[in-house]
């Protein structure tokens, strides 16, 4: 069946961070939205690109293929940290697709993750990767619910799940959940009753068309904890069903990554048939039929490590700090730094050829034999070594870094050894946890800092005990 | 070859002045070298001028040497300015006297300038944050303290060096600040003061960081020529070595010490004769505590990884073995980048011509100034002699 979509691999990626529900009733005397206990909060340096590269990287590995066996990559969010920009080659850079490589974005709607599965040929080998971190107003119930993830899956023809069936429905639904022009918060009217009925006649008209019987796991758009239970009559499924795979009541609303994480989880379990629902406010719906012939490969990170009090995590969203002052910083120009892509994106050394040692950035005399050579391109993506540590404490921080910390605190700056062959470099760089010398630390794609309305994504490292 | 002499050395005092200019500091500090020669020396008398200097708040990049030196009266002298960050000042003056050995000037001024107190903490960090590597190490959210703490804590991984050696080189350097007229920060600090300090960057207090200062400081190198038509007791530029290195600290072969302050080193006491027991005092270049202990290994007065246990022993006070930084260094007596190497010389000019006051080393023969730009991407080491105080050099010459 060539013209089925096999999904071969699954990655999803939350942030460390959490905060529980009972974090907002302390502060704002009681917590809105229903059916969500704690919600995964990025941290100042991660965004939808930066956790879209973590989930593509983990549903790779999965697979245990490089990026470079990727024909196709689709990149679904909702929050893009540009509103207009080709986003997606900078996922493939991170990820090591290549250029030869069709790429698309889907974006503006919360059902861009499963067009986006859709999308993808079945013939060749497709990576799908949907991230999102959706905001609203501090007061409102959409910013409680707001949550943080990404989930990545390999297709291709040798894939063990195949899209069985698949069915969509959309009409015109104005007012539901929608995000103005030039704003970064998600609104809406607040119409009950509309809205909820937007919801399940889009998603049960498009049900229509699929077979779902059977399904022990339905993974049903969720932009709180009760919604998506609303439409188990529509996909005949019972709660329990929807509740096995649901990600919302740990995670809160992950936007366009809220199907695919809930999907991940239930291929990621032993579940045989499987349901995925979507729906973007406006409106629209997907409904997908997955059968699991054989046991879906997986990596993911479910699980949160820090829980935040509330006013941390309004430091954490930039609510109540400034950003950083624009003194012109350390000025790196943008072509400077486009010529760095393969290094900040991939951690791309040189190893000299005349006596293999390896010179980072591989550039200029080689760190050896001194001699100006013509670098063979190595790719270091490994774990490394501490090999000194420093924490930069609030109030010392570079300009261009003061909005992190203020956000953030304090962070340690490393140099990190990376070895190859016995051959090895040194790097700087920031730590995303505490780490002392000879540590174990993984390189992270993470935001490194916005210049000239820029943002710029380059390595830096986790502690090998914090990485999950 | 001609040798160089210093024959007048002179600064404006280093602190925070916002009533004063880059401008008005270095005429200051001009009119105090020349004021300081022996037997005058006047404005018509300079061939060439150097001057240091980082440009710190941006004011004047383009020019910023005839900037001081038309402002000075020396229009017509041809000036040049230095740039290797911190190093600026040690550079002008190794310019100078490449000057003089060429045979193409007789009498040269190296001066330095830095105002780092009138602009706001951001500016500075970011001014201080150019002299690393910008594209990466800078890019990894360090400061130039955070680099000089990797150092600091990579020498107490491998040495157990501990917080309170670096402590005691703060201690020692205030105490003897506190006895320069022109310091910037003229007053004691304890242990305890050291230890309860905030952290600047880990392992480092903000007693373990240099000030930033405003100040300008020149000095004077004539040629053989001329020597005695300015003093009666030269002092001669034995030693001068200089070395540059990777400008990230990532980039070099150790972290424990600065590759290029070795090299310099090594260069300055070949070419003056001596070694590093014959020094009797040095300025060193102690941005951070722990630079003055790197220092204190990499010009050979302790083995390496001994540093602490040194400065610990009071080899380095005052009335220690090898006094180091009776000026009270760039920790005490501050650190405007571009005056900072032409500061120390004035410190070993006054030692050397016994007007060092309640500084004052006893007789002393060689002094030694040891300046770093950046985190160690450029040193110069520049070893000085009172000629009167030991006849072997003038058996060679």
């Amino acid at each position: 069946m060539t013209d089925t979509t096999r999904i071969r691999s699954v990655g999803a990626y939350t942030p460390a961070l959490r905060i529980e529900a009972e974090a907002f009733a302390d502060a704002w005397g009681q917590f809105e939205p229903p059916g969500i206990e704690s919600k995964a909060v990025p941290d100042a340096d991660e965004d939808a690109l930066t956790m879209a590269a973590e989930a593509g990287r983990r549903a790779l590995d999965a697979a245990e293929i490089d990026g470079n066996a990727i024909d196709w990559l689709g990149f679904a969010t909702t929050t893009p940290p540009l509103a207009e920009a080709e986003l997606t080659p900078r996922l493939a850079s991170m990820l090591g697709v290549s250029e030869r490589s069709r790429l698309r974005s889907f974006t503006a709607s919360t059902r861009a993750g499963t067009q986006a599965l859709l999308a993808a040929p079945a013939v060749e080998t497709a990576l799908v990767v949907a991230a999102d971190c959706p905001r609203g107003a501090p007061d409102e119930t959409r910013e409680h619910a707001a949550g943080a993830g990404g989930a990545a899956f390999v297709l291709g023809p040798d894939g063990s799940a195949p899209i069985t069936e698949h069915a969509e429905h959309a009409e015109p639904y104005p007012g539901t959940r929608f995000r103005p022009t030039g704003s970064e918060r998600i609104e809406g009217i607040d119409v009950g009753t509309y809205e909820r009925h937007a919801f399940t006649e889009t998603i049960s008209t498009a049900a229509a068309s699929v077979e779902t019987d059977g399904a022990t796991a339905a993974a049903v758009q969720a932009p709180d904890g009760k919604r998506p239970y609303r439409a188990a009559s529509a996909l005949g499924v019972p709660s329990d069903a929807i509740r096995a795979c649901a990600t919302v009541h740990e995670l809160g609303d992950t936007g366009a990554a809220s199907v695919p994480l809930s999907l991940a989880r239930a291929l990621a379990g032993d579940h045989e048939t499987v349901l995925a629902a979507s729906f973007g406010s406006g409106a629209g719906a997907d409904v997908l039929r997955i059968e699991v012939e054989d046991a879906v490969v997986s990596d993911c990170a479910f699980d949160g490590q820090r829980t935040l009090t509330y006013p941390a995590y309004l430091r954490r969203r930039g609510e109540i700090t400034s950003p950083g002052v624009d003194t012109g910083a350390a000025y790196v120009s943008v072509p400077s730094w486009h010529r760095s892509l393969p290094q900040r994106h991939r951690l791309v050394a040189g190893q000299c050829p005349d006596c293999g040692a390896l010179t980072f950035p591989p550039e200029g005399a080689c760190s050896g034999c001194g001699a100006l050579v013509s670098y063979e391109q190595i790719e270091l993506w490994t774990t490394g070594t501490v090999e000194t540590v420093t924490s930069i404490d609030r109030g010392g921080a570079p300009p261009e870094f003061a909005g992190q910390q203020a956000r953030s605190g304090a962070f340690g700056v490393a140099i990190v050894r990376l070895e190859r062959d016995g051959n090895t470099i040194s790097l700087p760089g920031q730590l995303t946890d505490e780490a002392a010398v000879g540590e174990t630390v993984v390189p992270v794609i993470r935001h490194v800092y916005t210049q000239e309305g820029v943002p710029r994504y380059g390595v830096k490292f986790v502690p090998r005990s914090a990485h999950r | 070859m001609s040798e160089a002499y210093v024959v007048g050395a002179g600064q404006s005092d280093f602190g925070s002045f916002p009533d004063e200019s880059y401008r008005s500091l270095f005429t200051t500090a001009y009119g105090n070298a020349l004021d300081s020669v022996p037997s005058g020396l006047s404005t018509e008398e300079i061939d060439e001028a150097y001057i240091g200097t980082l440009g710190v708040g941006g004011r004047q990049l383009g020019l910023s040497g005839p900037a001081v030196t038309e402002h000075v009266g020396l229009d017509g002298v041809p000036c040049t300015r230095v740039e290797n960050a911190c190093a600026a000042g040690g550079y002008a003056v190794r310019q100078a006297v490449m000057a003089v050995r060429s045979g193409m000037a007789d009498v040269v001024l190296a001066g330095g300038f830095e105002v780092m107190t009138d602009v706001s903490g951001e500016s500075v960090r970011y001014w201080l944050g150019v002299s690393g590597e910008t594209e990466w190490e800078r890019l990894s959210g360090t400061t130039f303290a955070g680099v000089y703490a990797q150092m600091a804590r990579a020498h107490m991984e491998a040495y157990d060096t501990t917080a309170e050696q670096l402590s005691r080189v703060a201690v020692k350097n205030h105490d003897n600040g506190a006895k320069n007229p022109h310091a910037h920060l003229q007053f004691a600090c304890s242990l305890e003061d050291a230890r309860t300090a905030p952290t600047v960057a880990d392992p480092l207090t903000l007693y373990h960081c240099c000030p930033t200062t405003d100040g300008a400081a020149c000095a004077l190198v004539v040629s053989e020529d001329v020597v005695d038509e300015y003093t009666d007791d030269p002092i001669r530029i034995a030693g001068v070595g200089a070395a540059s290195d990777a400008v990230g600290l990532f980039q070099r072969e150790t972290y424990t010490g600065i590759p290029a302050s070795r090299r310099a080193a090594t260069r300055a006491y070949e070419t003056a004769g001596i070694g590093p027991d014959d020094v009797d005092f040095a300025e060193v270049h102690d941005c951070f505590a722990i630079a003055e202990l790197l220092a204190c290994e990499d010009l050979g007065f302790c083995e390496r990884g001994e540093s602490g246990p040194f400065v610990e022993s009071g080899a380095t006070a005052l009335d220690g073995e090898l006094p180091i930084n009776t000026s009270g260094g760039l920790k005490s007596k501050g650190h405007p980048i571009g005056a900072t190497g032409t500061g120390q010389v004035v410190e070993a000019f006054e030692q050397l011509s016994d007007r060092a006051g309640d500084r004052q080393v006893h007789e002393p023969r060689y002094g030694l100034t040891h300046n770093v730009g950046g985190s160690g991407g450029a040193a110069v080491v520049h070893v000085f002699e009172r000629e009167d105080r030991g006849d072997t050099t003038e058996v060679e010459r």
